[in-house]
């Protein structure tokens, strides 16, 4: 149950946003063509994506493939070189028209040491044009909302790593903007509080379009309704979660280290396998122990061939580790970076 | 949001800031102490001036006063004015003055490098249009300056008060006018401070280059007045300020004191544009740049 001064909060937030066009385009993030070159060097190179409003989307790619640049320009940190970015129909820069409307949490910006965390929230509350009380309402929710209600009157600079970051996730979500970007919200937390941040942010889904970067692939799948992967400043693949990891036309099951193939008992039938209804190719990995069977999804969903493969297996007495749809999202990346 | 409210905002937060930070609290305590020392230095120097000669009466420690003025500035009627403030008053007015840059760029070298370095700003772009933050933070640090330089005042008047070298009507009117000189010129330097320190992601640099601005700027106001005081010796007449003086703000403290209207306005006229000309200069390269 949300408290009541959180909904007012929001309420007042939404008055204030009056007036901009929110709802007049389905798309909240839109790069065209964008190029950013730092000296000789392209960080992003001719990359076009589009986030749809109301997902919660993810930028994904290793080490230098663009996708802290990419959500720089996004937030505005940044100006491409060529190229346009359109954010919830606006230029980025355009702050006016997109007051109180967009979140951001910077991934390596330091909170202002000498405010205090109540007073840094509410003056960021004020330029989002909410009046003083209705400031401290929001800020005080956005805080709980961290789980970091007892930190109003501490400094910033006293603060650990931990709930810095949460504090920045804090200021990010005052007064559940329309857009919310986070560069890597997990990074650096340990376990318990990273898993408080997800489930922070899972809490946001549908009220929030979300755009997370991050390197936790594990974290992204399990957040994600879509993403684009990035490599050297390009995006390699980009779409929803399920088609990214072939999870509705692709089954994957582990069998026992030392499964041979064949028709025997204990061996993996491939021609029986093959022959199943909806099977459109079907493969074992030898060396992985791994049968990856694809399917025409528009015969039979993942779970129906889930079941028919199984039942030939154990049929086989074949002895089976587990079943998965489609890739992992950290296959999948492998595959393409 | 109305851009005034905006700036009013960022200004605040940077005053709460300064006066908070241990950086403001060692520079408010230091810059408290060497004021004191420096009041009871002017009011020891003001003494010696009245104990010297025959000047035992107030009015003939005014006239010679005047005498001493005319011949520096080569304008009679500025001289008389000039001559009715309390010599302590003045001396400290000088000394504020002269040491209003030092306090501007210790004070404003890293109100927006530091916050580029450790992109602190960020949490602020997408709230506030880049150049109200830039005003935000001019705002901030002359209004800082100024609380500064209006405590400054109140100690050396109040120590010049203590010795009975002033009235207290003489204090209100002429501490509030040199507070207010000491406030316009320190505007010029905090704009330059500002608009140096949104250049620089490293405080240091920041700092560095805020000094050599600032002492180019001595170097040309120091040289224009050698100058004229060599004519004035030669001539017998102090000739006008030459052009280049004009680009050192501490040149128009003449002006701000002049008993005549025109002048005073004039004075302001071009502090107010140097002020509005370096921050938009500082504002049109921090919109373009990445932060």
């Amino acid at each position: 149950m949300e408290p009541e001064g959180a909904v007012a909060a929001r309420r007042v937030f939404a008055e204030h946003a009056k007036g901009a066009p929110s709802g007049e385009s389905e798309v909240a993030v839109r790069l065209r063509r964008v190029t950013k070159r730092f000296g000789s060097k392209a960080a992003v190179d001719s990359l076009s994506l589009t986030i749809d409003q109301g997902s919660v989307y993810g930028l994904i790619g290793p080490n230098g493939a663009g996708k802290t640049t990419t959500f720089s320009m996004i937030a505005g940190y940044l100006r491409p070189t060529e190229g346009s970015v359109e954010v919830l129909g606006f230029a980025p820069t355009a702050v006016d028209e997109l007051r109180a409307r967009v979140g951001v949490l910077p991934q390596d910006a330091l909170l202002p040491a000498s405010d205090e965390v109540g007073e840094f929230l509410v003056h960021l509350a004020r330029l989002q044009a909410v009046p003083f009380k209705e400031a401290i309402d929001a800020a005080r929710s956005a805080l709980a909302g961290v789980q970091g209600g007892d930190w109003w009157r501490q400094r910033c600079g006293n603060l650990s790593h931990g709930m810095a970051k949460r504090v920045a996730l804090a200021q990010a979500f005052l007064g559940d903007p329309d857009l919310v970007l986070l560069d890597e919200p997990t990074a650096g937390l340990d376990p318990r509080v990273a898993w408080e941040v997800r489930h922070f942010i899972q809490s946001k889904r549908g009220r929030s379009t979300i755009v997370i970067s991050s390197h936790n692939l594990q974290e992204l799948e399990q957040i994600c309704d879509g993403a684009a992967i990035l490599d050297r400043g390009r995006v390699i693949a980009a779409g929803r979660m399920a088609e990214l990891t072939a999870s509705n036309d692709e089954i994957r099951v582990k069998v026992a280290r030392g499964t041979p193939r064949g028709s025997g008992a204990g061996a993996v039938p491939l021609q029986v396998l093959r022959d199943l209804p909806a099977v459109k190719t079907l493969d074992y990995d030898d060396e992985g122990f791994e049968i990856v069977v694809q399917f025409d999804r528009k015969q039979a969903d993942a779970e129906a061939v889930i079941g028919h493969v199984l039942s030939a297996l154990l049929e086989n007495q074949v002895r089976i580790s587990g079943v998965t749809k489609g890739r992992s999202l950290e296959q999948r990346v492998m595959d393409l970076t | 949001m109305n851009p005034v409210h905006e700036i009013g905002l960022l200004a605040a937060r940077e005053l709460r800031r300064g006066i908070r930070s241990a950086k403001g609290i060692a520079l408010g305590a230091l810059t408290l102490l060497g004021a004191f020392v420096a009041s009871l230095v002017c009011v020891w120097i003001e003494g010696a001036d009245r104990a010297k000669g025959s000047a035992e009466s107030t009015q003939a420690y005014v006239e010679l006063k005047r005498q001493l003025l005319e011949q520096a500035t080569g304008d009679a009627k500025f001289a008389a004015y000039l001559a009715s403030i309390p010599t302590s008053l003045l001396i400290f007015l000088k000394i504020t003055v002269w040491l209003s840059p030092l306090l501007v760029a210790l004070l404003g070298f890293d109100a927006v490098s530091g916050e580029l370095q450790h992109r602190t700003v960020r949490f602020w772009t997408v709230r506030s249009r880049r150049w109200s933050y830039l005003a935000g933070k001019f705002v901030g640090l002359w209004g800082l300056v100024g609380a500064v330089t209006l405590a400054l005042n109140v100690l050396a008047g109040s120590v010049a008060l203590a010795r009975g070298y002033v009235t207290p009507g003489e204090l209100v009117r002429w501490g509030a006018r040199a507070w207010f000189v000491a406030f316009c010129i320190s505007g010029a330097w905090a704009a330059v401070a500002t608009f140096i320190s949104s250049c620089f992601r490293t405080p240091i640099l920041a700092l560095l280059t805020t000094f050599a601005a600032f002492f180019v700027s001595w170097i040309a106001g120091a040289g224009g007045f050698v100058s004229r005081q060599r004519q004035a010796l030669d001539a017998g007449i102090a000739p006008h300020m030459a052009w280049y003086e004009y680009a050192y703000p501490n040149a128009y403290d003449t002006l701000l004191l002049s008993p005549e209207t025109t002048k005073v306005l004039t004075a302001l006229g071009i502090l107010v544009g140097f002020m509005a000309i370096t921050l938009a200069a500082g504002s049109f390269v921090f919109e373009r740049r990445d932060i």
